[in-house]
């Protein structure tokens, strides 16, 4: 699905506070499988995920997506890719305030140009899907923490991406929230979706449904190059 | 169920478009009305041989402009100090500026 | 058809965005309606000042000759009406008897002329209708005007104009020649002015110039001067109001800057997460364009009709401080409007695309950040 090949990022390039975030790392993400990157804080994973996601390009190295290299692609290119193919929930969720539920699961399809009615229906059916379907209209600040996560999974399933991108997904939630998190993740791998989390928590990792744990460590992958 | 509120927006272009089309139309219909009056001013004027526009009447120079006096003080311009509120609105006519 | 629904896409989501701040967008709206509001209200009422002084004063005299007395404006011997036939391409001329009346009980003034054809009975007047109003006098009333004698003579009401001619009547009393002289004691052989009727309007410049030296105690005044003096007058750029106003400009300018260009962090991240989620630097941009229109076009739409209700049916109500001043008689008249597309346009351009840009310009920066900023958020 994914694959890089020796990817290198480095920040703030040139400048005394340089910093090598990744080293060399290699890697090939299957189709269909939960990966799960594990390692202490400050070991690259939030920035693995960002080029695994086409969100930020790489130092050096490249990125291939199905044998396509798009590495070099530009801005506009890598947005609607991205768009098409990652759904991503944050750490934080991330969703914006003020406005309602459904209107945050709209949002990544809100500029594809799609039929405002049919969309709104495919928002609806994920909010019923997770059981918010009386919360639809509600602001999200109104929401409790369980129904703020469901409503960041159903927002990075609207535009149905081959690949669920989560960061920490489960940092903020209680072990009850937790495990209801992965179930979902088992239920949308088992529906066929790649998986990729990052998570230092050891009931994500240690779940029976994970496929395949990368360890990190200071920017590079630790342990057997296996590809499971 | 509900309208979209793009929907707000397009209605309300379309009514503020609609109704400045209206105003338009209502000034149309207003000068089209208007022939009456404006000849009847137009007599006035032409038989009492006027020369200005009842406008204001605090001051010469704002009442009849156009015959003010060139020289006396506090009569040319608007612009020299003088009490009147009109004085902020009239200007000096042009045959009393200089070229 | 997939780019107007994207439009209507984000169309929704900028609405529901100004939404969110809807007590500080709304009063960002009411402001800048009031902005607008008041620029249209002077352009509509001055453009219809203009037209109808042009319409109105077509038939004013086409020279008026003053006498000029040690700079002042000095009664004319009717000696001069002889001399003045005499130049070539003169047609009619006539004297004319007017000046101004002081009523110290009501503290109004008002203009009186002599009458015209036909004239009227000795002893009986013709008012306008705010000579009417300030006097309480209606038709057969005895109106007392005081002469340069002390004494007063009363003269009766014939008749009021009507109050479609009052833009030009308001403060008119007509009365007989021979009263007029009597009241105001003008010495048989004078009158105030001279008016000139001239056979070929080309030639009107070679007349007056001819009359300034034939009679250098004179000044001749062209109808073509007394049209501009009104285009002057009322040319809306301007006048102390625009002046004060400009000062309203200016405070709502930095107002509308600041709000605009100080996007909070809250914004900052909400466009984050739009980049984040797939939305392309141009389509964040796109939905901070359509808030700035949206608010901008409705301050527009909104100023622009109330400007026109407030100067062509409530008579510029808000105006009148401004254009009463001290004055007692105050001439209330309906303007016909006029509506100049190029002035609406103008206006258009001037409020709705100086905001949309002052939205779109801070958010350039904030929209091109990278995606992946708002996951270490
Ligand atoms: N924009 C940046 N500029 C400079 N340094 C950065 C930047 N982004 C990340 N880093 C650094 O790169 C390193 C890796 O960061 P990253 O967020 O990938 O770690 P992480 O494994 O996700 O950590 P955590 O478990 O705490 O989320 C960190 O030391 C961080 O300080
Ligand atoms: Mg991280």
């Amino acid at each position: 699905m994914v694959e890089l090949k020796h990817i290198t990022k480095v920040f703030n390039r040139n400048r005394p506070d340089e910093f090598t975030a990744l080293l060399d790392v290699s890697l090939l993400v299957r189709a269909g499988k939960v990966t799960v990157f594990k390692g202490p804080s400050g070991s690259g994973k939030t920035t693995l995920l960002s080029i695994i996601g086409a969100m930020a390009k790489p130092t050096s190295g490249r990125v291939f997506l199905e044998g396509k290299e798009i590495t070099s692609l530009s801005e506009r290119f890598l947005t609607e890719i991205r768009r098409r193919t990652f759904g991503f929930i944050f750490q934080q969720f991330h969703l914006i305030r003020g406005i309602s539920a459904i209107e945050n699961v709209m949002l990544p399809a809100t500029t594809t140009g799609e039929k405002h009615a049919t969309l709104r229906d495919r928002a609806l059916r994920l909010l019923d899907l997770f059981g918010l379907s009386a919360k639809a209209r509600s602001r999200v600040e109104w929401l409790s923490g369980g129904e703020v996560q469901r409503v960041a999974i159903a927002r990075a399933l609207v535009n149905n991406p081959a690949v669920i991108i989560a960061d920490e997904p489960t940092a903020h939630l209680d072990t009850r929230l937790s495990m209801d998190f992965l179930g979902i993740m088992e239920r949308l791998n088992a529906e066929g979706k790649t998986i990729i989390i990052a998570s230092h928590d050891p009931l994500v990792y240690e779940s029976g449904m994970v496929s395949r744990v990368v360890e990190m460590r200071d920017g590079e992958i630790r342990g057997p190059r296996q590809s499971a | 169920m509900f309208g979209r509120k793009s929907d707000i927006f397009f209605v309300g272009v379309a009514l503020g478009a609609a109704a400045l089309g209206l105003m338009t139309a209502h000034a149309d219909y207003r000068i089209a009305g208007a022939g009456p009056s404006l000849m009847e001013k137009a007599a006035l004027v032409e038989r009492l041989e006027l020369t200005d526009l009842c406008l204001f009447t605090d001051a010469r120079y704002a009442r009849h402009p156009s015959v003010a006096d060139r020289h006396s003080a506090f009569q040319d311009s608007p612009m020299s100090a003088e009490h009147f509120p009109s004085g902020t609105v009239v200007l000096p006519p042009p045959h009393l500026c200089p070229q | 058809m997939s780019l107007l629904e994207r439009h209507r896409n984000i169309i929704d989501f900028a609405l529901s965005s100004l939404g969110r701040r809807w007590k500080k967008n709304l009063a960002l709206t009411l402001v800048y309606a009031f902005i607008v509001f008041t620029l249209a209200s002077v352009i509509f009422f001055t453009e219809a000042v203009k037209r109808e002084a042009r319409a109105v004063l077509k038939g004013a005299p086409e020279i008026v000759v003053q006498r000029l007395m040690a700079g002042r404006h000095d009664l004319i011997p009717a000696g001069y009406i002889d001399i003045l036939k005499k130049i070539t391409g003169v047609g009619q001329v006539k004297g004319r008897l007017w000046g101004y009346y002081f009523e110290p009980s009501t503290g109004a003034n008002y203009t009186i002329v002599a009458s015209g054809d036909p004239p009227l009975e000795p002893g009986t007047i013709a008012v306008g209708q705010g000579v009417s109003r300030t006097l309480h006098a209606a038709v057969g009333d005895l109106i007392p005007l005081r002469g340069t004698d002390g004494a007063y003579v009363s003269f009766e009401v014939a008749r009021v104009f009507s109050h479609a001619s009052e833009l030009v009547s308001a403060d008119l009393i007509e009365m007989p020649a021979a009263d007029l002289r009597a009241l105001f004691g003008v010495p048989a052989g004078f009158f105030t002015d001279l008016t000139l009727k001239v056979r070929n309007e080309k030639e009107l410049v070679v007349v007056a110039d001819k009359i300034r030296r034939l009679l250098p105690d004179t000044r001749p005044i062209l109808r073509d001067e007394i049209l501009r003096t009104y285009d002057s007058l009322f040319d809306w750029r301007s006048g102390l109001l625009l002046v004060v106003f400009a000062g309203a400009v200016a405070a709502f300018i930095i107002f509308a800057w600041d709000k605009a260009t100080s996007l909070s962090m809250d914004e900052r991240r909400e466009m984050g997460v739009l980049k984040a989620v797939g939305w392309k630097t141009s389509e964040v941009i796109a939905m901070k364009s359509w808030e700035g229109i949206i608010v901008s076009l409705t301050a527009f739409f909104g100023g622009i009709l109330i400007a026109y209700v407030h100067v062509f049916f409530s008579s510029a109500l808000l105006f009148e401080p401004v254009l009463k001043g001290w004055a007692v008689l105050y001439p209330r008249f309906q303007l016909i409007p006029h509506i100049d597309p190029y002035q609406v346009l103008a206006l258009f351009f001037l409020t709705v695309v100086p905001y949309t840009v002052a939205t779109v310009i801070p958010s350039w920066n904030a929209a091109t950040v990278d995606p992946d900023s708002i996951m270490r958020l």
